[in-house]
């Protein structure tokens, strides 16, 4: 490419709509699609009525959401358009009314189920950012954005809560669903583990396959405590022959004896043998058939969520999760046979960036959670009191509003971060624009993590070399190089397992057409 | 009792003359002698934010006291734990489920948590503004002092509050409109609303047609120079007396759609009537002596 060429190409990358494009495309896709999967996860608000006898159930469907523009309501009831300018002027929020469907279900027990009152509801107000799909000044023209008091070079990409203008801080995450290995002491030995950060729907179970010194495989996942013997679970998960473990875990020779004298070790032979097993560990002292269930509940729930998937029979998915587990096991054998050497975990592969629609996300999802609570709360109340049960009066919408605009105007965001919104620096225009580029790790700064902070070979392209502060932060804060370019998550996630499996991938999980046992050869 | 205060007074008087001392802005000054007690108003409580590192948790207690919540907000939560162990975790549950139920005391606590929470809900549906979601919550709160509750519904107490709070701040709304966003009837809200009137003496007069213009106006999406016209003529509706006997949200539409055809806007009686929850012929007939009476004072 010539000087001219690239002369084109770079001005390019710093036009007003590239600056902060990673932040408009990220909140438009949690407008477009994220705010609707968390409906759809939700699906339904349960109630407790029609616990007592003779009463009939009552729940409530969540159905389509949709939005409006910003708009501001005021004393004497009017509602207007908002624009920005008004929003940071007047100390208000920038934000649009929400509308959900919902619908209340009486019956089910006795009676047929009837609908007792459907209607779209507003649940809320949802502080909109700044240039994206939704703000009220989406396709102006300059001059259209000088009238309405507007800086046609501003960049967009913040929020305006409470008239203060903030920025959500995009954050460095290691990448969940992916095996890491990597040596460990524990008692003074050096140990191997495989870790696995699994993730699903806003749930992240951390789960831990340890070699220890005596040469065994150990699992350790949330709601179990301690760890539990690899063979055991796996055998739980139903892989049960010992030929079939070993086989799926490798053909190399050396595993092989390693993995044969795990096997020896096994304190048990059949699945479910392995079942009542693990239910001894996760309900001790309860009744047998108590702890079948919690076991069965928790290898569902809390080990490797995240290869569960919708339209997968459950077998499948037990049956995926002891070959994961085998991977993992894998990984902790060939590191400790020095066939492989341990993960890198600061490889910008292993790395996932949280934008401002992950973060929206998240917080949408215990929004509506909290008001799908305070729905069921309502609902149970109204219902005592004998009142009629309608949509608009059990909906509270100021609690999904102020669990939006909290953490927003405090930074304090769900799970316990804080900072994560910041004032938009207007020290001057660049100021602006690094500010929106910005990207944190969650690493303490009081701790010297010195290979977090150094500049990582695979960070070309992606992150400025020279941008970082001085001190504490330095190397953990650091900002977009000029022409990065920020991948998304697929869409369709069926659709790309389709696609794989027509270009010869075998033994996806849920393809049909594909002969899972294949797989093995 | 009466030494703290009198230190209170020695603390907070003026040093020179010993007179009170007012905070004016940031300054603090002897309301007496004049004297700058202080230039720089230092807030010596507890810090709103945390500006140490990886520090979670600001210093600051809460939110301010609010009159919208039956213990003025001042209300303990018992957070849930995430990081420690399970048998922690079910004791905080066991502990908040306690906490829960010894945060209200009586009925008449538990009564009042309710319809507060109603009054809350009302006041976010209709976009009252939180002044008068405080007022509301008052006048329920002198209701209930009153023992006017008693035979009556507090969902009516709720919303009657709420209709009362927003006419005494003379940003009205229409009775249908609150009785179809409250959990409580018509009725129940009448019934309510009359007997706190008799026995509280709201300061509430003859709604004015015009504090119902700007929303209607919206709803109807009417121009601005539309809006300003009805505006115009509700003053004349009411200096004529015409508004007598009649319900203002019917002369605020009436006013809205003569300005509407003053100005060649589509809007029909119809659509006027709908958003004032009126029938027509009260728009109409409304229209018509407004019309008379412009005529009349043309000739």
């Amino acid at each position: 490419m010539n000087r001219e060429d690239r002369r084109v190409v770079s001005r390019e990358y710093f036009s007003d709509e590239r600056l902060a494009e990673h932040h408009f495309r990220s909140f438009n896709n949690f407008l477009n699609r994220g705010m609707q999967d968390v409906v759809d996860e939700k699906e339904t608000i349960e109630t407790d009525i029609g616990d007592k006898e003779g009463q009939e159930p009552v729940y409530v469907e969540l159905g389509d959401v949709r939005m409006v523009t910003p708009r501001v309501r005021e004393a004497d009831g009017s509602e207007e358009l908002l624009y920005p300018q008004e929003a940071r002027l007047r100390n208000i929020t920038y934000s649009a009314p929400v509308f959900m469907e919902m619908s209340i279900v009486r019956g089910g027990e006795e009676e047929p189920e009837t609908v007792v009152d459907s209607t779209e509801t507003k649940v809320g107000r949802m502080p909109i950012m700044v240039g994206s799909e939704k703000c009220n000044m989406a396709g102006f023209s300059d001059e259209e954005l000088i009238d309405i008091g507007e800086d046609p070079v501003d960049p967009g990409g913040y929020f305006i809560v409470n008239g203060s203008e903030r920025v959500l801080m995009t954050s460095e995450d290691l990448a969940p669903n992916k095996i890491l290995a990597e040596y460990d002491t524990k008692y003074g030995d050096e140990i191997q583990v495989a870790k696995t950060f699994s993730q699903r729907r806003g749930y992240r179970a951390l789960v831990l396959c340890e070699r220890n010194r005596e040469g065994l495989l150990e699992v350790s996942f949330p709601s179990v405590s301690g760890s539990i013997d690899f063979v055991t679970l796996v055998r739980a998960l139903g892989l049960e022959s010992d030929e079939e473990i070993v086989h799926r875990v490798s053909d190399d020779p050396e595993i092989v004896k390693y993995m044969l004298e795990n096997l020896e070790e096994a304190s048990v032979q059949t699945e479910e043998e392995a079942i009542e097993e693990l239910g001894k560990r996760v309900a001790s002292g309860q009744g047998k058939n108590y702890q079948l269930k919690r076991a069965n509940y928790v290898i569902d729930r809390y080990l490797l969520p995240h290869l569960h998937e919708e339209g997968v029979e459950e077998e499948d998915v037990r049956i995926n999760k002891a070959y994961y587990l085998c991977r993992m096991a894998e990984a902790c054998f060939e590191l400790a046979l020095g066939r492989r050497e341990s993960d890198d975990k600061d490889h910008y592969a292993n790395k996932r960036l949280k934008v401002s629609g992950d973060l929206m996300k998240d917080l949408f999802r215990t929004a509506l959670n909290k008001l799908a609570r305070d729905v069921k709360y309502q609902l149970e109340r109204a219902n005592m009191r004998n009142r009629e049960l309608t949509v608009n009066t059990v909906v509270r919408s100021d609690v999904l509003t102020e669990r939006l605009e909290h953490p927003i105007a405090t930074g304090n965001w769900v799970g316990g971060r804080s900072g994560v919104s910041q004032l938009v620096d207007r020290t001057d225009y660049m100021g602006v624009l690094s500010h929106l580029r910005r990207l944190r790790s969650p690493l303490s700064r009081s701790q010297p993590h010195f290979e977090a902070r150094d500049l990582h070979a695979t960070q070309w392209g992606r992150i400025c070399p020279s941008e970082t502060p001085e001190g504490p932060n330095c190397g953990l804060v650091k900002n977009f190089a000029q022409a990065m370019e920020l991948s998304q998550d697929v869409e369709d996630e069926q659709g790309l397992k389709r696609e794989l499996a027509s270009m010869g991938v075998e033994g996806i999980p849920g393809i049909e057409g594909v002969d899972r046992t294949t797989a093995d050869d | 009792m009466s030494q703290t205060q009198s230190t209170q007074v020695s603390e907070s008087g003026c040093p020179e003359c010993g007179g009170r001392v007012r905070a004016d802005g940031t300054e603090t000054v002897c309301t007496d002698c004049g004297l700058v007690v202080g230039e720089h108003r230092i807030d010596h409580g507890p810090e709103w934010r945390s500006f140490s590192e990886d520090d979670t948790n600001p210093e600051r207690t809460g939110a301010p006291r609010t009159r919208a919540r039956h213990d003025r907000g001042l209300s303990t939560e018992i957070g849930r734990p995430t990081r420690t162990t399970a048998r922690k975790r079910r004791r905080f549950a066991r502990l908040r489920t306690h906490h829960n139920r010894a945060q209200i005391g009586s009925k008449r606590d538990r009564n009042r948590v309710y319809a507060f929470t109603e009054i809350r809900r009302l006041c976010d549906v209709l976009g009252v503004p939180e002044a008068i979601r405080d007022q509301a919550c008052v006048l329920f709160e002198s209701a209930q002092d009153a023992d006017l509750l008693r035979g009556r519904s507090i969902e009516g107490f709720a919303a009657a509050s709420v209709y009362a709070a927003a006419r005494a701040a003379n940003v009205s709304r229409t009775v249908p409109e609150v009785c179809s966003a409250a959990k409580a009837s018509t009725d129940e809200h009448h019934a309510a609303f009359d007997a706190m009137n008799r026995e509280l003496g709201l300061p509430i007069g003859a709604v004015h047609p015009a504090e119902y213009l700007a929303r209607f106006a919206s709803r109807l999406d009417c121009a601005s120079d539309v809006e300003s016209r009805a505006r115009e003529l509700a003053e004349t509706a009411v200096e004529a007396g015409l508004v007598g006997g009649k319900n203002p949200s019917g002369v605020a539409a009436a006013c809205l759609y003569t300005a509407g055809r003053e100005h060649d806007a589509e809007l029909t009686q119809q659509a006027a009537a709908d958003v004032a929850d009126v029938t027509p012929v009260t728009v109409r007939n409304t229209y018509v002596d407004l019309r008379d009476r412009l005529e009349t004072a043309i000739e």
